[in-house]
């Protein structure tokens, strides 16, 4: 994707639905609920939205059908000129929408993300038969084989995870959104919990949610006129590894974040030091780590005296997944940091709010992530105030 | 007793593989282009994207690349094992296979280790390849 598309491109609104445990709803209800939330925030009409991408990857609950753009597109009402579905976690819809932007196809597109997994209570999501004849059935044991193999190759493991999950949780307990508000974790709670799949232990692992998460992209140039006050997509970079799990050999780094990220910062002409915060995809303590490690913050095995003593937490010297994120707040797929971004930049967070109000740093640049099946696909974009 | 666990699922590409579990042969592709041994299956050497390919036979010894260790069970027939260690093996030949590790305490396993193919007959139709510390002196050490 070639430079030009610095400072061109901005989100304009966020569109959020009741989140957590939401039992009696459908997936395709929170689609559109957070797609028609996102359309009013941004001051739109909805025959203003031209392109609609409905990220999806989970199957469908018992009794309802899978969650394609048209039905999502029927029930808000919209005919649009691109209609795309991202799957298989490959994580390129901002991609798409960047596109068909600057190819002058759409003038406003709407990218989504939801479902009901929580309270529909599906265990188990896709079965690799291969995989499955050795009980290798979820994602904890992928990334925590990942995170096993990293344990062998530089210093890191539940020391330095702790760190990250004691401080996401101390920024839910700032979001009345946040699954885990009100409930506090220490690092004597993080060492106390159940193992899921070795090494990982509950803390370490997102969560389940129901609900949704929408966005509205247009141009700058458009951006102007509108309600909020546009955030500005500085810089983006994908990198594709592709490769499942078993066949990786770089589940302990560099991962897709590192040229990713080469590229993210190449085409926003910044450095790390211009970053005032970071949301980062955290399925996983150990995807923030190698995330932040591969964008270069610390070297390999220099991660534990990195987050020690609150580096992330509020109040610390760079904040990272103000929300709670996706192992505090709700899993919307990489929805859950940009979307938590756009809303930092817009200064619409309350108590979690970067500034002074946090003891942090007021936040002009903050840096996201979203990574895709087991570190397959990393995509790095960097946001600004407008 | 009934195996109650999920069963291999042979497809074009696979089949072969599973045939010399039977038989008890860890069975890969190789490329004679480049000689690059592959897994899984496919049409062509993602090396060098060669369509010449043969069938070896690997000697069944390897290294743990990195494992897991289960404490909850994602599917009910597994209750039965926790914990257990799922591990991804480097093969000699080159390849990475994911499968077990038994035999031993999951304290024992360490990335690295050396271990060695042991069968397990499931069913009258299907033999599992799984590993265990090798009891035979490492060749490659
Ligand atoms: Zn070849």
């Amino acid at each position: 994707m070639s430079m030009n598309l610095k400072d061109k491109y901005a989100i304009v609104g966020i569109g959020y639905t009741e989140q957590g445990r939401v039992p009696n709803r459908t997936a395709l209800s929170f689609y559109v609920e957070a797609c028609a939330n996102a359309i009013k925030d941004a001051g739109l009409k909805k025959e203003d939205i031209d392109g609609l991408i409905c990220y999806r990857y989970f199957q469908p609950a018992r009794g309802e059908r899978e969650v394609t753009p048209y039905v999502t597109a029927q029930c808000l009402g919209l005919s649009p000129k691109y209609l795309s579905q991202e799957a298989n976690c490959a994580r390129s819809h901002l991609y798409h929408a960047l596109g068909v932007l600057e190819a002058g196809l759409c003038s406003y597109v709407v990218i989504a993300y939801a479902d009901n997994a929580l309270s529909s209570q599906r265990l188990i999501d896709d079965i690799d038969p291969d995989k499955a004849v050795f009980g290798q059935i979820g994602y904890p044991a992928e990334y925590a084989m990942a995170a096993q193999r990293a344990m062998y190759t530089f210093r890191t493991g539940p020391e330095t995870w702790k760190e990250i999950a004691v401080g996401q949780r101390k920024w839910a307990n700032l979001n009345p959104k946040a699954y885990f508000h009100n409930r506090p974790l220490t690092y004597e709670d993080y060492y106390n919990s159940k193992w899921v799949v070795e090494p990982f232990r509950v803390p370490d692992c997102c969560l389940i949610s129901d609900g949704g998460r929408a966005y509205v992209v247009t141009s700058v140039e458009r951006a102007r006129d509108l309600r909020r006050p546009p955030v500005v997509i500085m810089g983006i970079g994908q990198h594709n590894p592709s490769s499942y799990i078993d066949q990786s050999t770089w589940m302990a780094g560099p991962s897709g974040a590192k040229i990713a990220g080469e590229i993210a910062f190449k085409m926003a002409g910044i450095t790390l030091d211009d970053i005032d915060a970071c949301e980062i995809y955290d399925c996983f303590t150990y995807t923030v780590e190698l995330t932040l490690q591969d964008y270069g913050f610390f070297r390999p095995g220099e991660g534990l005296d990195w987050f020690k003593d609150g580096t992330i937490a509020p109040g610390g010297r760079l904040p990272v997944n103000t929300s709670g994120g996706l192992l505090a707040e709700a899993y919307f797929m990489g929805m859950t940091p940009l979307t938590e971004a756009v809303m930092q930049l817009m200064g619409r967070c309350g108590d979690r709010q970067l500034g002074a109000r946090t003891g942090t740093r007021e936040p002009e640049i903050i840096l996201c992530s979203d990574n895709g099946a087991t570190f397959q696909t990393h995509c790095c974009t960097i946001l600004r105030r407008f | 007793m009934t195996y109650r666990k999920p069963l291999p699922q042979p497809n074009a590409d696979t089949k072969p593989f599973w045939d010399g579990c039977k038989q008890h042969q860890l069975r890969f592709q190789k490329c004679r282009d480049c000689q690059y041994v592959r897994w899984p299956p496919s049409i062509i050497c993602p090396r060098c994207h060669s369509q010449d390919t043969e069938w070896i036979v690997a000697s069944g010894r390897g290294r743990v690349y990195t494992f897991a260790v289960y404490h909850q069970a994602f599917h009910e027939s597994f209750r039965e094992d926790l914990p257990y260690i799922t591990a991804i093996i480097e093969l000699e030949e080159g390849p990475h296979l994911l499968s077990n590790i038994v035999g031993c305490n999951p304290r024992e396993v360490k990335c690295d280790m050396p271990v060695e193919v042991v069968w397990e007959d499931i069913t009258e139709e299907f033999t599992l390849p799984k590993f265990r510390i090798a009891t035979q002196p490492d060749v490659n050490s």
